[in-house]
């Protein structure tokens, strides 16, 4: 069964670095969305396993979407992938319930070591 | 004006948001401070229009600014624009006394202005594998309107290259913005450095 995977970040480049940073050996079934409103709507529609989340977007930013989700009982991974690398960004994002904070440009290694620490990639 | 596709225009972008994440980071440490950061401009404008830009971004406000060129496989000038009295903000967490005086100011805003540039565009042609090089900054206007920073005469060309990015501190009143004009040859160099870079990653 893929594991469902939602990347949001509101440039498509962006996403398309982050798609091809993914193990090529993942099963999973992705969802792209360009802002934290389709982020939620994505979210709340069920079965979103994982969540790539960028901080820096029009509308809704990242700590917004992730304030929302902690609100709504966070039922996903939320990897936070941002080029935003203050310290006190990536302890934000983790005390608001982000299991890792991935910088910008994205390293396939990186990644990929987040995943096996939680067991969602083997 | 389209001397950028869609593409570059976007991969820019995001190259730029990269740059700006490693000059937040940057000024984050010297200061102590978060660091609010937003989504980079870029645009290319006529050089009359870059006045408006300005006055968009900033407001119809007094500032201050200061110039730093710099020189990689491209060229252009940085410009770090700061609203009015930006030293006395943050004069303590820069080691100054609160009061501080005109050289005073003058002496942060120009160390600020080094980081921010440095990292920022040094971020930007890191991502696109090219080395970067820098002159001193130096003070370009004193407590002006902010439609007055800028004449069109000093472009020099039909059109140019206008990225932004905007620091704000969470917990003072401060913010400013960093602006990297270049000139149109120089866009078309950048261009196709930036087609390499989408080649490679995206």
């Amino acid at each position: 069964m893929s594991v469902s995977v939602l990347v949001v970040d509101d440039s498509p480049l962006a996403r398309k670095m982050l798609i091809k940073a993914l193990p090529p050996s993942w099963d999973i079934a992705i969802t792209q969305v360009g802002n934290g409103l389709d982020a939620l709507a994505a979210y709340r529609e069920g079965g979103v396993e994982v969540m790539f989340l960028d901080l820096t977007m029009p509308g809704l930013d990242g700590y917004q979407v992730l304030e929302t989700l902690r609100k709504e009982g966070l039922n996903c991974l939320v990897i936070v992938v941002s080029a935003d690398i203050q310290p006190t960004a990536r302890e934000r994002v983790l005390q608001m319930g982000a299991i890792a904070f991935v910088k910008k440009p994205v390293n396939a290694a990186e990644i990929q070591a987040v995943l096996k620490e939680y067991g969602v990639y083997v | 004006m389209n001397i950028l596709t869609a593409d570059q225009e976007e991969g820019l972008q995001e190259i730029a948001n990269i740059g700006m994440g490693q000059a937040g980071a940057s000024i984050a440490t010297i200061l102590d401070e978060f660091v609010v950061l937003s989504i980079p401009n870029v645009v290319v404008l006529k050089p009359g229009e870059i006045s408006r830009q300005i006055v968009n971004i900033v407001g119809d406000e007094i500032v201050s600014a200061v110039r730093q060129a710099f020189h990689s496989t491209f060229r252009g000038e940085a410009i770090v624009i700061y609203h009015y009295h930006p030293g006395e903000n943050i004069a303590d967490l820069m080691g100054y006394d609160p009061s501080v005086d005109t050289i005073e100011e003058y002496e942060i805003i120009l160390d600020i202005t080094n980081i921010l540039v440095g990292a920022c565009l040094g971020g930007i042609a890191a991502q696109l594998g090219a080395d970067i090089g820098f002159s001193a900054p130096s003070i370009m206007a004193e407590r002006v309107p902010a439609n007055r920073l800028f004449s069109a005469e000093e472009v020099g060309t039909s059109c140019a290259l206008f990225i932004e990015v905007n620091f704000a501190l969470e917990s003072r009143n401060f913010s400013c913005h960093l602006l990297a004009l270049l000139p149109e040859q120089e866009v078309q160099i950048l261009a196709r450095a930036v087609d390499q870079f989408i080649e490679k990653f995206g």
